[in-house]
């Protein structure tokens, strides 16, 4: 029945004895920066045909990293971490120095995202604020907004691939999506659907749509119809992807090449998700169209997409390992 | 209930994964009873908890209860605070003293003083279609109807807390070169930004928040000091309850500083908010603007004739302006007739300087909400403050925004009413400080007589930081 296949790349251990927690490629798409609970930060690149580490960032962070992020210019990558802080690294020549930590949220920082314009970042911590920077011409970073619109723990925070607009996940089973509005943030929009915590989110490259992924075993897929219009947006879930996970899905990835949706899932599987072509936009069919059972011995906690080459996913693991696939759709 | 409280103190070491019963970790002092071993504790059907001795007698235990202060002294959360507050803190609280007052023997009744601060009068003007004044002469008429003896105005104690600041600020300036943490003075009115300091930036912060008590606790010291004295009561025969537009200011009267062990009684026994004084003109079937309004009491009020004045600045008690104008013309012989502010980051971030020949001799900032609290604190740490005094608020717009205020009606957007609210409040004349002549007067009575030490601690107060706890529970997701 699946015609499309993963198949395994190369295999490598990021994080010896340790969790690998995320992995994200640089905008070109030929570095990767992976992170893990020994408190610290991998650069990887290809050499000759397999990957390297290139360099290791270390003593930025008290305790676990839990999430990185590149800035869509590649020169700034800012981690996230358990310490309460997050962290703005800088590129020079082959090394990477710590400019700057960003302190005020009251305890575990669970991910940081820069918007796509490379002028403000999202942090989202267990304190169950969103919180986002404005960085200055001089590195300089100030807070522009704290919004407590969720009641629990938020998991993720993810920006709109073109608009200023972002969007963030929790504990308390909403999703929440928020847009600037006479001097100040506020959510526009509460998103309720999933039964239980809601782990990750990603936008499909056209930004009209996201993907969530939640411990409810669902991958929901949520529309919206008026993301211009003033006040406030109205999201609808148009499809909920259900009885294909063993356990809770950790993460969610929309490839912007081909939109083909990536899960990475406690039951240790990596799944792909293909829209089908002929069904109504407004109540689209996804089929599953490629598994890997066992891609990691342990718990997968992240899925991306390369962003230039197509079909290229990376994904990393609770047993501290990394691994690359590529994806190949059957009718292609 | 949460909702209430400043965003500021909701951010404060909330924890998402317990409930706050659970979460609560203040040890319980026992009544430890000489000569008995505990053998046994046995649980009724009815959730009592019996301790059986060990010669079979039976004995209720006490349930533990957690106070506002145990609260207060504890880093451990803030959300507990919330139902102990409900108990302790609310407008049936003065129903019950006033019901109680009526039934008991005369030598028994309390004196009821309730102190309404100027920012709860605009917005209950503003529900009622009066000026401030008219709405303070109405509030005072059906305050008294209900039993009340007293009603005062925090803008005639606020006069203390401004001039106390502008002393204190003038101390610090001289001082600025030995004492890094001199500068910049940050105001204390707004308990909010007090906890979240306390609680979340501890020693690094404090010595940087003047000591000038609140209006409300300015009131607090003449009410059961300055008043108390001069009727011939012990403080505790004083009922004192002060209508706030913060719930905040709730966890403020609270605080041990301000309890009179002496006496066993508390500068500010309640606080309620001006959405509770709603509640209570609700309860009683009363519409404000249809209550013929009494005669302003005078005595704690800042007015002229029977209108009350306000001071200049703006609705969060216009410490920046004053202190500005007074350091410009006391330090640099300049008369500042009008402050020109400029909006930095947002609207809540807003700067005054004075300068000479290109000069900047004074900087000074109003930072309101969370983010440019958080701003300032990081700024601070960093050493790249460049300001001698910060006004300091934890609501966006200040304090005449606070969570204690009125909402806004169905057909009425929150923004229009705090406009509505503030047009309010600024048409009240404002008063100069330094020339409020009954002010002077209790400076050189009162506070003169009390000697220095013992006025420094009615007009001051401090600040204590709470000691990070680390639980037990932490995350490992």
């Amino acid at each position: 029945m699946m015609e499309d296949s993963l198949v395994l790349v190369e295999r490598f251990d990021a994080h010896p004895d340790s969790r690998c927690w995320h992995v994200a490629w640089n905008p070109t798409g030929t570095v990767m920066a992976s992170c893990g609970g020994d408190r610290a930060i991998r650069i990887w690149g290809k050499e000759g045909d397999s990957w390297k580490c290139l360099s290791v960032l270390q003593d930025g962070h008290q305790r676990t990293i839990r999430r990185v992020d590149w800035s869509p210019c590649g020169t700034y990558l800012a981690s996230a971490s358990f310490d309460a802080t997050s962290c703005i690294w800088k590129k020079k020549n082959d090394e990477f120095e710590c400019l700057t930590t960003l302190e005020g949220h009251e305890n575990e920082v669970k991910c940081v995202r820069w918007a796509p314009s490379g002028n403000l970042l999202a942090t989202c911590s267990r304190d169950k604020s969103v919180w986002v920077w404005e960085v200055d011409e001089e590195d300089e970073y100030e807070c522009v907004t704290v919004i407590n619109s969720h009641t629990q723990d938020v998991k993720d925070v993810v920006w709109h691939p073109t608009r200023e607009l972002l969007a963030s996940a929790s504990y308390d089973n909403n999703i929440c999506v928020y847009k600037e509005d006479d001097d100040d943030w506020e959510c526009k929009a509460t998103l309720e659907g999933h039964t239980s915590t809601v782990w990750s989110l990603a936008f499909d490259p056209s930004g009209q749509r996201i993907a969530s992924c939640s411990d409810d075993r669902t991958v929901k897929i949520w529309a919206c119809r008026n993301l211009d219009g003033p006040g406030d947006m109205s999201w609808t879930c148009v499809c909920t992807l259900s009885g294909f996970h063993g356990r809770t899905v950790f993460d969610v990835d929309w490839c912007p090449l081909t939109g083909a949706l990536a899960t990475a899932c406690g039951d240790d599987g990596v799944r792909v998700f293909k829209e089908d072509q002929a069904t109504d936009p407004d109540k689209p069919v996804f089929s599953l169209v490629a598994h890997i059972s066992k891609a990691h011995s342990q718990d997968v906690n992240c899925v991306s997409w390369n962003p230039k080459e197509a079909g290229l996913l990376v994904s990393c693991s609770d047993n501290g390992d990394i691994a690359l696939w590529r994806y190949k759709g059957g009718q292609e | 209930m949460a909702a209430q409280f400043s965003g500021v103190l909701m951010l404060t070491d909330l924890d998402d994964f317990i409930t706050p019963s659970q979460a609560c970790v203040k040890p319980v002092k026992l009544e430890k009873k000489p000569g008995k071993s505990v053998s046994k504790i046995q649980i009724e059907d009815d959730g009592s908890y019996f301790q059986i001795d060990q010669d079979g007698g039976k004995q209720k235990l006490e349930k533990a209860k957690i106070t506002l202060n145990d609260c207060l002294a504890c880093s451990g959360c803030v959300t507990s605070a919330e139902s102990v507050l409900i108990a302790l803190q609310s407008h049936e609280e003065l129903f019950k003293v006033l019901r109680d007052n009526k039934l008991a023997s005369a030598t028994d009744q309390v004196v009821v003083v309730v102190s309404v601060s100027p920012q709860s009068r605009a917005s209950l003007a503003a529900r009622f279609g009066m000026s401030s004044s008219e709405t303070g002469r109405r509030l005072t008429s059906f305050l008294k109807g209900l039993g009340v003896h007293h009603v005062f105005d925090t803008g005639f104690s606020r006069t203390f807390s401004l001039l106390e600041s502008q002393q204190e600020f003038l101390e610090r300036f001289q001082r600025r070169e030995q004492d890094k943490t001199a500068l910049p003075m940050l105001t204390s009115s707004c308990p909010g930004w007090i906890c979240y300091a306390e609680k979340t930036h501890g020693e690094f912060i404090l010595p940087y928040i003047s000591t000038a008590r609140s209006p409300q606790q300015m009131m607090g010291s003449l009410v059961k000091d300055y008043f108390a004295g001069a009727q011939g009561l012990n403080p505790r025969q004083i009922f004192h309850v002060a209508v706030m537009p913060c719930y905040d200011k709730k966890l403020e009267a609270s605080r041990p500083d301000f309890y009179l062990e002496e006496t066993e009684t508390r500068e500010v026994d309640l606080v309620i908010t001006s959405g509770e004084v709603l509640t209570m003109l609700e309860q009683e079937k009363v519409i404000l603007n249809e209550v013929e309004a009494a005669p302003l009491d005078e005595l704690f009020s800042n007015v002229k004739g029977n209108e009350l004045l306000s001071h200049a600045g703006g609705g969060s008690g216009g410490y920046l302006h004053h202190v500005f104008t007074h350091t410009a013309k006391h330090l640099f012989g300049e008369e500042v007739k009008e402050l020109t502010y400029k909006t930095l980051k947002n609207k809540d971030f807003q700067e005054v300087t004075l300068e000479r020949d290109g000069e900047v001799l004074l900087r000074f900032a109003a930072a309101y909400g969370f983010r440019n609290i958080q701003n300032l604190v990081q700024k601070l740490k960093r050493g790249k403050s460049q300001y001698h005094f910060v006004e300091v608020m934890a609501c966006p717009s200040g304090s005449l925004n606070g969570g204690g205020q009125l909402k806004a009606l169905p057909d009425q957007s929150s923004k229009e009413l705090l406009q509505q609210v503030d047009q309010l409040y600024r048409a009240e004349m404002p008063s100069v400080p330094e020339d409020d002549a009954r002010v002077k007067e209790l400076y050189q009575t009162w506070l003169q007589s009390a000697g220095e030490e013992r006025a420094r601690g009615l007009l001051r107060t401090q600040y204590h930081g709470v000691e990070k706890m680390s639980s037990g529970l932490t995350a490992k997701w």
